[in-house]
């Protein structure tokens, strides 16, 4: 991913982000800023997301300066169409936000294990495309939905 | 802790910016207004203990092998 390193990178096929994702998760150059990092996390501001193909719908948010440390993200609406995130005016405001299609929302899964896996549908790492700057929300209706709430992980596969 | 004694409609002001307001006292249920620039966060505790929390547990501090989604490929 040298490419990466580059702002703007030049329209290079060679170059191009591998073919990812069924859905349109993914952001040109993948570099996301969380200036307030994430709840716990406050300090970690620089993200990488990364994918790999094999392991959709899964995605990796790497820490920038830590490539160790990463979380596992989804994009919530492949698991739950419905759901629907109430994201505070002050949120979208601060993200600059104009209309819903500027906004990526990537949800923090834990892993448990290999059959079980959990994602967090209170607090989504809401990021507006142009400007890649996210915020990890607390949703205006966070009783609704789970901070653990069950994948459906297929148990026939390790 | 700096403790304050406020009666509902008087209000407390942090750092010029925040300012927190009793609004009314219902039995021991205390509605609290707060007006903050929109780059402070302000949450109930719990929640935010409850996604903190949440989010330390996901923290992978090596390349972990995942699990696959009933559907997927």
């Amino acid at each position: 991913m040298n490419c990466a390193e580059t702002i703007e990178p030049p329209i290079d096929m060679n170059c191009a982000e591998p073919a990812v994702m069924k859905t349109p998760a993914l952001l040109p150059n993948n570099q996301i800023r969380l200036p307030m990092g994430l709840l716990g996390f406050e300090q970690i501001k620089d993200y990488v997301l990364l994918a790999n193909p094999a392991e959709e719908p899964f995605a990796w948010l790497k820490v920038q300066s830590n490539a160790a440390l990463a979380f596992v993200v989804i994009d919530p609406f492949i698991v739950l169409p419905n759901y629907q995130p109430d994201i505070p005016d002050a949120d979208a405001a601060f993200l600059g936000l104009k209309q819903p299609d500027d906004a990526l929302l990537l949800n923090i899964v834990t892993v448990h294990g290999p059959h079980r896996a959990t994602v967090n549908l209170k607090g989504p790492i809401v990021i507006n495309r142009i400007t890649h700057v996210g915020k990890q929300v607390i949703i205006a209706n966070a009783n609704d939905y789970s901070v653990q709430h069950p994948l459906p992980v297929n148990e026939s596969v390790v | 802790m700096l403790i304050l004694s406020r009666k509902s409609g008087e209000s407390i002001v942090i750092d010029g910016r925040i300012h927190v307001k009793v609004v009314r006292v219902e039995g021991d249920v205390v509605k609290v207004g707060i007006d903050a620039p929109s780059d402070v966060p302000v949450h109930r505790q719990e929640v935010y203990d409850e996604i903190q929390c949440s989010n330390q547990q996901a923290l992978t501090r090596q390349s972990t092998p995942l699990p696959k989604l009933v559907g997927s490929a």
